[in-house]
């Protein structure tokens, strides 16, 4: 039985799981992690996102065995950081937050951003987050959140 | 509390950008088994056979024989099985369940269970009519008599599909005689009686508690009853925990969706131009079971004259039985289907007068005085045509339709106007509902809000906090507000039908005010409030005549697009609204609905496809069903008026279907508009704009 | 339980090819999704696998020589943001699904999925992209369109595996992508288009034209191309007629759940007179594509 290592929330792990298992079950019924969602199944909706090596993927489609040798970040991992909070407060106080389904997703999705660009335009911003489905807010909320953290988080991204 | 409307942070903010929230497909308990659901492959058949295998040990099947009560499913018209018997009526619908612990078991169980059909002829079309209802208005047949010309038209609406992110899900357990069931919902008495029904059981043996919602629009209104009642029979069975969480394209072929309709209007025209009178007919496809269609039929046939008061209707409709998916709740109920069809009929009417549509329709726009369509009264100051006003300034409405009408302008600019009758139509609310509420002031000088109404998203959980302490004058932190269980709160009614706020929270208020006279600090304290209907509300539910809905909500959207001429693809460019609530509980929740709403009503215009080819639903997952990503969606400029309702708390009306009614109407006739083309059906897609960019 | 093989090198993957039977697992944004079962269990793959993400090797995007290399592993977010990437190319990257999946796609699995409406096919297809198959044993050059046999049917055999894509390096006067799908983003195309041209004296030096998603391949027609050569710029709009009325037969879309067939055409002859019309304007103003 194959093992694969990588690094799972900071914390190295290795599993004998199928390899061809999706990351996104592996995730939630082995380690926990209940924060990395299912709503599609089928890399549209983006509410499994997670971050592999600080960029946002779809859980649902990557084989277990593509997260070998790699850093892997759920929501219960980047709740740690200075980031998070930034990017929380601001989605707090921009209304960016209904239902919740998409929410974990969607941080992790503007981290992945927020990663690459750190002074995204309107137009970045909803580029960068065009994986992530919500169905409640519009949008428009999420939008200014990820403008808001950007603004308050100079230096940290 | 100062100033109610004033945004507070909400509740749950906080567990939900955590990924904390435990929704239900996050919840195991110990011993929990799992279910998938045999469906039907045919449409229209009778089961002849059922070939089960023999099954391993601590596998069963769940079917209608398990049901201690009877097989249906309790919900306005009773016609829905829990589990097929003799036969099936749409592909996809349920025959029964297998449980067990490993899943690919259940799977294997259920790919080797052969189902023997004969296939029955199966309709689709609009032919077969279960449910007719009509009503009159002063004299429509006079007015057509002296008419000098009249007007028709026909519009068509198709499916719209909730694509709430968190699929639907619900969990079963037993424990000392009584069955629980846990899940994704929006109305827990409404799965309680539906379960104490099946059950044969009084209420004392049911308890039902409501999960972290992720989305519900409708969608979660009473097609939870269906897996509940099914998870519960099976509970009931086997005396172990069962979860029935289904898969997204299961969900998207088999859950109840938007009505699709067809509306016909004619308009007799006056010597002088005038609308005399309006005759229409309402058809909806209510699919394989009737459900809650009637009342989805009421409530568009009400709203025929739209915002508009018109002396003279004959309205009349009917749901029509197909061999499909059945249909059922979803945000506007009945009135986004009218509103399409009404606001583009007045815009038509107006085209073929060679009138200016928007001077036009303002000399019809109802008024405080005016009777409804159903001879009821507009009671409260309407705002709209200060609405209109505000809109047409903010927008540049006048240079705008004046530019885009220039040849070779390939953008349009559209304005709906709509409203949206608060609460349950007629007296459901005083006949069916009666609502009860409780506050329970603890011993430490909590204040415990005990109401059946969920938060799915839309923020109950900190608007009836807010009103509760603005009443109690109290720091909202010292307001608790859990997700409801039945076995500790009363029933207040289902988080439906724009009531939650205007209702319930008015019967909060209520309660409130009381328990602020009650108040003694460090002992324990309940009071209630039962909903009673005002008396000024008389309702005929035979003739469907009087006062339809104790308020009003009103809204104004226009929208800017272009068309590409050469995919005829539509961008959205600008977006106003301008909304009349009454009273913004909290103003940052108000506009989060407001933004969410309109682009699912924008979506239903323009983008959101849903077809049904012999009774099969073709777009069965996400990537083929379209719904707005970030880059769809566009900034909204939002307006709340400030017109508090005095039966309101607060004076806030409903607010959550309304901004989602508005949104087909306005970017249709925006498009409309930028092509020049009659639009007749929604969605505007571009493969139908081309259709009539060809065609003329 | 299938095997799952992660060789390091790509010398051990094609040995593992050699000896077993095996499915080849890029990032897996096709094949996990269509081979998908019950949330908690495995994917309904049928036999061994083999995962080539992680060979660094074939993680390259290299010019030479008038040609451009590109590594079977090299994600789309790579091609994306690398210099030497055609700009066409990334064009058609932009428009791809979301940064989700363009940070684990890769090129070759757009291509292997062989399905007609792969967003970046036209564009490889009119950079005349050649597709180097190797095993332990042979190296197969192929062109794209001959390796692309049909929707979901490639000309691959079992110890095969895509080593890399080679396409044209040529600075082109004019370039257009354009993709029509049901929303801005994330959307499968009901149509797309890839056009470029390179001008000389006034005149059509080289047209390359392809359509994707109305058909069961990419449409090229090389023949079509070559008949324009030495159009001047200023006749270019005046012949759209024309150059439509050539490539209209040859377009047959189909009716679907995301479209209909008239509209495909229609819209994919719309965007070759687009294509035609915005060249002409584009070499008038003076600017180079």
């Amino acid at each position: 039985m194959a093992e694969i290592k990588f690094k799972l929330n900071n914390t190295d792990v290795h599993t004998e799981k199928d390899l061809t298992m999706r990351l996104l079950d592996v995730l939630r019924d082995d380690f926990g992690l209940i924060g990395v969602k299912e709503g599609c199944g089928e890399g549209e909706c983006g509410a499994c996102s997670v971050l592999v090596n600080g960029e946002v993927v779809s859980s649902c489609v990557m084989p277990l065995g593509n997260a070998s040798g790699k850093n892997i970040i759920t929501i219960e991992g980047f709740k740690k950081t200075e980031r998070y909070q930034i990017l929380h407060q601001a989605y707090e106080d921009e209304g960016a937050v209904q239902c919740g389904y998409c929410t974990p997703g969607m941080i992790l999705a503007s981290e992945s951003l927020l990663n690459k660009n750190p002074h995204p335009t309107e137009e970045e911003i909803r580029d960068g987050l065009s994986g992530n489905l919500c169905r409640c807010t519009g949008y428009n909320m999420i939008v200014s959140a990820v403008q808001k953290a950007a603004e308050r988080g100079e230096g940290l991204w | 509390m100062p100033n109610i409307s004033k945004s507070i942070p909400k509740q749950d903010t906080a567990e939900k950008t955590s990924g904390e929230a435990l929704y239900i497909g996050d919840i195991k308990l110990d011993g929990m088994l799992h279910a998938k659901t045999l469906r039907s492959t045919e449409t229209r058949a009778l089961i002849k056979e059922i070939k089960i295998p023999d099954l391993p040990e601590g596998y069963h099947i769940i079917d209608y024989k398990d049901i201690p009560g009877e097989n249906y499913v309790e919900i306005i018209f009773e016609d829905m099985p829990v589990f097929a018997e003799k036969t099936v009526n749409y592909f996809g619908e349920p025959i029964l369940l297998i449980v067990g612990e490993d899943k690919q078991i259940i799977l294997d169980i259920l790919d080797s269970i052969e189902v023997k059909y004969e296939t029955l002829e199966p309709h689709y079309k609009y032919t077969k009519s279960v449910i007719h209802y009509e009503y009159e208005k002063g004299n429509s047949d006079v007015a057509f008599v002296n008419a000098v010309r009249t007007i028709n038209g026909e519009y068509t609406t198709g499916y719209q599909e909730h694509i709430y992110l968190e699929p639907q899900g619900v969990i079963g357990s037993y424990e000392d005689n009584k069955v629980t069931i846990l899940g994704s919902m929006q109305c827990p008495y409404y799965i309680k009686n539906a379960v104490m029904q099946v059950l044969n059981d009084d209420g004392n043996g049911v308890r039902v508690q409501q999960a972290t919602t992720g989305g519900a629009f409708g969608g979660k209104e009473e097609f939870p009853s269906l897996m509940a009642c099914q998870v519960a029979v099976a509970v009931a069975k086997l005396k172990r925990p069962v979860s029935l969480i289904y898969e997204r394209t299961e969900d998207i072929i088999t859950s109840t969706k938007r009505h699709p309709s067809k509306i016909k209007f004619s308009a007799a025209i006056g010597p002088q131009l005038t609308v005399d009178a309006i005759k229409a007919h309402v058809s909806l496809d209510s699919g394989a079971y009737i459900g809650l269609s009637g009342v989805v039929l009421q409530r568009a046939m009400i709203a025929a004259s739209g915002v508009y008061t018109i002396d003279n209707l004959s309205i009349s409709g009917d749901v029509y039985e197909t061999n499909s998916v059945p249909n059922g709740a979803f945000r506007g109920f009945g009135a986004p289907q009218m509103f399409f069809a009404i606001e583009m009929f007045m815009e038509h009417i107006a085209k073929e007068l060679q009138q200016p549509p928007l001077e036009f329709k303002l000399r019809y726009v109802a008024e405080k005085g005016d009777a409804t369509s159903t001879g009821g009264q507009f009671r409260d100051p309407i705002l709209l045509k200060d609405m209109i006003h505000k809109a047409w300034d903010v927008s540049d409405y006048q240079r705008k339709t004046t530019e885009f009408s220039q040849p070779g302008s390939n953008r349009g600019i559209g304005m709906s106007l709509f409203l949206h009758g608060c609460g349950f139509t007629g007296s459901g609310e005083q006949k069916h509902i009666k609502a009860v509420v409780r506050l329970r002031k603890n011993r430490d000088d909590t204040v415990t809000v005990l109401a059946a109404n969920t938060d799915m998203g839309q923020g109950a959980a900190t608007t009836l906090r807010k009103i509760t302490a603005g009443v109690l004058e109290i720091p909202i932190e010292k307001v608790i507000y859990n997700k409801p269980d039945t076995d500790l709160v009363p029933d207040s009614g289902p988080t439906v039908a724009s009531r939650t706020i205007m209702i319930v929270g008015g019967l909060i208020a209520r309660a409130a005010k009381e328990l602020k006279e009650k108040w003694e600090s460090g002992v324990e304290i309940l009071v209630e409030e039962r909903y009673k209907q005002p008396d000024f509300i008389k309702w005929d539910e035979e003739t469907l005549h009087g006062d339809a809905y104790p308020a009003y909500s009103w809204g104004v959207v226009i929208c800017e697009v272009e068309v590409d001429p050469v995919t005829f693809r539509v961008d959205l460019k600008d977006l106003w609204s301008i909304y009349d609530i009454g009273k913004a509980i909290d103003e940052r929740i108000v506009i989060g609905q407001v933004e969410g709403g309109l682009l699912q009503g924008i979506a239903y215009g323009m983008m959101e496809v849903m077809d049904c080819k012999e009774g099969i639903i073709q777009q069965k997952n996400v990537t083929d069903y379209i719904i707005p990503t970030a880059a769809d969606s566009i900034n909204m400029y939002t307006y709340i008026m400030d017109n508090p309702y005095p039966l309101g708390p607060y004076g806030a009306k409903g607010a959550g279907e309304l901004p989602l009614v508005g949104g087909a109407p306005a970017v249709a006739m925006a498009i409309e508009n930028a092509i020049s083309k009659k639009i007749t059906k929604i969605p505007v897609t571009p493969e139908y704009i081309m259709e009539l960019m060809k065609n003329g | 339980m299938v095997n799952s093989y992660i060789p390091e090198t790509y010398k051990q993957a094609l040995e593992l090819l050699a000896d077993n039977n095996l499915t080849i697992l890029a990032g897996g944004t096709d094949l996990m999704v269509k081979t998908r079962k019950w949330s908690g269990l495995a994917p309904g793959f049928k036999g061994d696998m083999l995962f080539v993400s992680q060979l660094k090797e074939l993680d390259f995007i290299r010019r030479e020589d008038g040609k451009i290399y590109i590594g079977a592993t090299t994600t789309l977010e790579k091609l994306l943001h690398d210099k030497n990437t055609p700009e066409l190319l990334k064009m058609a990257i932009t428009q791809m699904a979301s940064p989700g999946i363009r940070h684990t796609a890769t090129l070759a699995g757009n291509i292997g999925n062989a399905s007609p409406a792969g967003d970046s096919l036209p564009v490889l297809y009119i950079l005349n992209a050649k597709i180097v198959l190797e095993s332990i044993e042979t190296e197969r050059i192929l062109s794209i369109e001959d390796f692309i046999l049909g929707p979901g049917s490639k000309d691959m055999k079992n110890q095969e595996m895509i080593r890399e894509i080679i396409i044209d390096d040529v600075e082109f006067d004019f370039v257009m992508y354009e993709k029509a799908g049901g929303r801005k983003s994330d959307a499968i195309s009901k149509v797309s288009f890839a056009g470029a041209f390179t001008f000389s004296f006034g005149m059509v030096h080289d047209m390359r034209i392809a359509f994707g998603a109305v058909g069961p391949t990419i449409i090229r027609i090389k023949e079509y191309e070559s008949r324009f050569k030495e159009t001047q710029i200023r006749d270019l709009v005046q012949m759209s007629d024309n150059i439509k009325g050539l490539y209209n037969p040859g377009i047959q879309p189909i009716n679907d759940q995301r479209s209909t067939a008239e509209y495909r055409k229609t819209c994919a002859l719309n965007i070759l007179g687009k294509f035609l019309s915005e060249a002409e304007t584009s070499i008038k103003k003076g600017d180079k594509h």
